[in-house]
């Protein structure tokens, strides 16, 4: 469609186009130009969102998008969640931080293609140009003419042919709705009044629960099982071994009417378990990645080592998933962030055809790269097929933080060779890891060195990857491998800045390209956080920016080391043109509590083969009284539309660790303890 | 089993359950009000956040049998429209991201502002301690509290 308007644009013949009816494409009343928009015949505008919404604010995005191309309010579009169909919807994964980008043009191309059939059967009724013509208010107005509402246009609109109507995107300098910042989230009302359905609430007529006695170490399986006493439990209704990978990550189903039948069916199993690793040891894994760093650095110079911890999701709605097998197929209820690849899978695996595999996308209670697999919702089809009947799996807390996907532990050893004035001349940073088990590609040294590796200075050097085999399941974690590797770079180059005395707002744009992006975000945190008075006494400050996704921050965090305390941070981010303002900086703030969390003591370790921490009590996660004021500055930019979603972690991070150092160098994170 | 009288947001329900099933799991199943979220079922994070007689409660930590004599509000209760003060302060300052905890931060700030009508950040801080926001909407969480106190105000 956009090629067709570009090129009508371009031979000047747009207004030469004659809109042909064509009964055919009128449906039901209604008009539905294409699968993401559609108007009813009373003109109620409904918009089919493609994506998951995992807390990003996807759903709010897509009806800013349509309101403004059909010229209407965010509340006057009623959003529906597609269901897993990538044939029908085009790319539905949340990952890499694509969502908004790529929904853009599709998303507001469709929405406009609505206006633009509207607009055209209005100026058919009049008999006047459509470039006369006008929507507003969810009407068609004309200077002379008046104004028709959509639903007296509704069926006239129907009947004309797409292809032959010219569709323009409404301008980014005539958007009333689109990068303001006076628009909420769409769902919040539902949010604050409990409405909100996630994957836990899922549960259709008749469905029972399930929950899964877990491996109590790394890998073991069940060698027996004695379900007896659970049998014998009112509401147990069955007992299913779940063998992996098929059924998910392995174990004992326990299957009941109610939650608490299912717990308690759960606590009675007697189950034998053999097979693992009941050695394993975290501490014992930092030695192997650190043992595998090569005898010597490429450059000689100023060195540092970086431990960095596993680190677990835990989302706050933990991983669930409901399934429904029926003779003719199955029905999936899911906080999923990828249902295209689930049905993908379902359907491969029941050896069913796509069109019998349904997955619903629920509202999700965070995720954070884990609900990219698909593990949970296994357990539940493998239940339902057992059961006969819809089956909810919940996965308790415990069982949520204890059987992660983890993200990989590393080690970095980073070398600067210096000039006289110490500033890094030739660099070196060498990394040992583990893949991600989730996804075998992500074995291969270069792809994680592409995920993590984004050096922005002008200083030439060597990055190697070692690649170890990783001991537990490992997986996506906002910002993936960058959460690592721009943390090591970034708190080096503070390092190296204050041993020399350098200023390090002045120290980065001295080794940035000129015609970096991240100039413009450095001077804009600088003003911010006014950097060049000095810090005030008894605080530290850490800086410290990052280019990916298409879009550049800068950070400047304040802390006071003394207390272990985060005061403020300051971020400047340029998205390009940023279609959500308070979303934007929603994004930059849960990165910063990330960072926050993860600089300051939450990390998960392992020792007799299973993983320790197993709630929040444990699991360090900032609380309300650690979250520091942040500020965001959301730059002003006509860049294309940029990522957000996990840029900010990593320099936050940073330049938090940086902050809380007050001027000592870093050596990984948590700061201050044992890794591992 | 057994049957159990709950009063939950001004109604008498009966549910059948056995006793010492976790309030939680007879609001959510047996009630239908999947506001009151399961985040942990041991009382560390704050997402089953309801009021019992009238104070912040984690609802997963006590049994049915145990909340027969209490008053139970949840979420779905807190206002007939959705415009407590603290809801409206939630909107207005759009702190939501995911929003599966939000039910327990706003009915933990509801049960705050109601003994200490205008709290500074320390209260704040302690009464939202235990509430885990895994979004990190903690900043958002703290200016719609304050929000929330001067619409209280404004309104008396």
């Amino acid at each position: 469609m956009i090629d067709r308007r570009t090129f009508l644009r371009g031979s000047g013949v747009a207004a030469l186009v004659v809109a042909v009816p064509v009964p055919a494409l009128a449906a039901a009343g209604g008009l539905t130009p294409n699968v993401f928009v559609r108007l009813d015949a009373a003109g109620r505008i409904t918009a089919t969102v493609p994506r998951p919404d995992t807390g990003q604010g996807v759903r709010t995005v897509m009806a800013l998008m349509v309101a403004e191309e059909l010229a209407v309010g965010a509340e006057d579009v009623a959003l529906e969640q597609a269901p897993g169909d990538t044939e029908k919807y085009g790319p539905q994964t949340v990952a890499n931080s694509t969502s908004v980008r790529q929904m853009s043009v599709p998303i507001r191309t469709a929405a406009a293609t609505a206006r633009c059939l509207l607009v055209t059967a209005a100026a058919q009724r009049w008999r006047v140009a459509a470039a006369e013509c006008a929507a507003r208010d969810g009407a068609v107005h004309h200077p002379r003419r008046g104004r028709l509402p959509y639903r007296a246009l509704v069926p006239a609109a129907a009947a004309l042919d797409p292809a032959t109507v010219p569709v323009e995107l409404t301008p980014p300098q005539r958007w009333r709705l689109l990068g303001k910042t006076r628009d909420g989230r769409v769902d919040a009302r539902d949010v604050v009044t409990g409405r909100t359905r996630y994957g836990i609430d899922a549960r259709p007529p008749g469905g029972l629960v399930a929950v899964v006695a877990r491996p109590p170490w790394l890998g073991a399986v069940p060698a027996t099982v004695d379900d007896a006493a659970t049998r014998a439990l009112p509401g147990v209704v069955d007992v299913v071994t779940l063998n992996a990978p098929a059924d998910g990550q392995g174990g004992v189903a326990v299957i009941a009417r109610k939650t608490h039948q299912a717990l308690r069916g759960r606590d009675a199993l007697r189950v034998t378990w053999q097979g693992g690793t009941p050695e394993a040891d975290s501490r014992a894994w930092l030695a192997d990645l650190e043992a595998a760093l090569p005898a010597q650095a490429p450059v000689a110079g100023v060195q540092r080592v970086f431990r960095m911890p596993l680190l677990a999701h835990a989302p706050m709605e933990p991983m669930n998933a409901t399934a429904h097998v029926t003779a003719d197929g199955v029905r999936v209820w899911a906080p999923t962030q990828d249902p295209g690849g689930l049905r993908t899978l379902l359907s491969r695996q029941l050896g069913l055809p796509a069109a019998s595999v349904r997955v619903e996308v629920t509202a999700s209670g965070g995720s954070f790269g884990r609900r990219v697999e698909p593990d949970p919702v296994l357990e539940a089809v493998a239940c339902s097929r057992r059961a006969g009947a819809p089956v909810s799996v919940l996965w308790t807390r415990v069982d949520d933080m204890r059987h992660d996907s983890y993200r990989p532990m590393s080690v970095h050893r980073l070398t600067a060779e210096v000039d006289g004035a110490g500033l890094p001349v030739r660099r070196a940073h060498e990394v040992v890891t583990w893949p991600l088990t989730v996804l075998p590609a992500f074995g291969n040294p270069a792809l994680i060195r592409a995920s993590g590796d984004h050096f922005p200075y002008t200083v030439p050097g060597d990055v190697s990857v070692t690649v170890r085999p990783a001991p537990l399941r490992t997986g996506f974690w906002r910002a993936v491998y960058a959460g690592q590797f721009l943390y090591a770079e970034e708190c080096f180059l503070s390092e190296l800045g204050t041993r020399s005395a350098i200023d390090q707002i002045a120290l980065r744009r001295g080794l940035l390209p000129a015609d970096s992006r991240l100039h413009r975000v450095l001077d804009a945190v600088a003003d911010r956080s006014e950097w060049r008075k000095p810090a005030r006494r008894g605080t530290a400050r850490g800086v410290a920016c990052h280019e990916d996704y298409g879009s550049a921050i800068a950070v400047v965090a304040v802390a006071e080391p003394g207390s272990r305390r985060v005061l403020r941070v300051h971020a400047a981010v340029d998205v390009g043109v940023a279609l959500h303002p308070s979303g934007v900086r929603a994004q930059v703030e849960g990165c910063v509590v990330d960072a926050v969390s993860t600089v300051l003591g939450a990390q998960i370790t392992v020792r007799g083969g299973s993983v320790v921490e197993s709630t929040f009590g444990d699991y360090r996660w900032s609380r309300i009284g650690q979250a520091p004021e942040i500020d965001v500055t959301v730059v002003a930019s006509d860049a294309p539309i940029g990522g957000l979603g996990e840029l900010a972690y990593p320099p936050a991070a940073a330049a938090v660790a940086a902050a809380l150092a007050g001027g000592a160098p870093v050596t990984g994170m948590p700061f201050g303890a044992e890794v591992g | 089993m057994a049957r159990y009288l709950l009063r939950v947001n001004g109604e008498r329900h009966e549910v059948e359950v056995e006793g010492d099933t976790p309030l939680l799991w007879a609001l959510r199943e047996e009630l239908g009000l999947t506001g009151v979220k399961y985040g942990c079922g041991v009382g560390l994070c704050g997402a089953c956040t309801s009021h019992v007689d009238g104070q912040a409660a984690r609802v997963c930590s006590r049994t049915v049998e145990d909340s027969t004599k209490a008053k139970i509000t949840t979420i779905e209760g807190l206002s007939r429209d959705g415009d407590h003060p603290v809801q409206r302060a939630w909107r207005e300052l759009d702190v939501a991201q995911c929003g599966y905890c939000q039910p327990g931060q706003v009915m933990a700030a509801a049960a705050l502002l109601a003994r200490d009508p205008d709290p500074d950040d320390a209260a704040i801080e302690e009464a939202l301690r235990d509430n885990v926001c895994r979004c990190g909407t903690y900043p958002r969480i703290r200016a719609a509290v304050r929000r929330a106190s001067r619409i209280m105000r404004e309104a008396r």
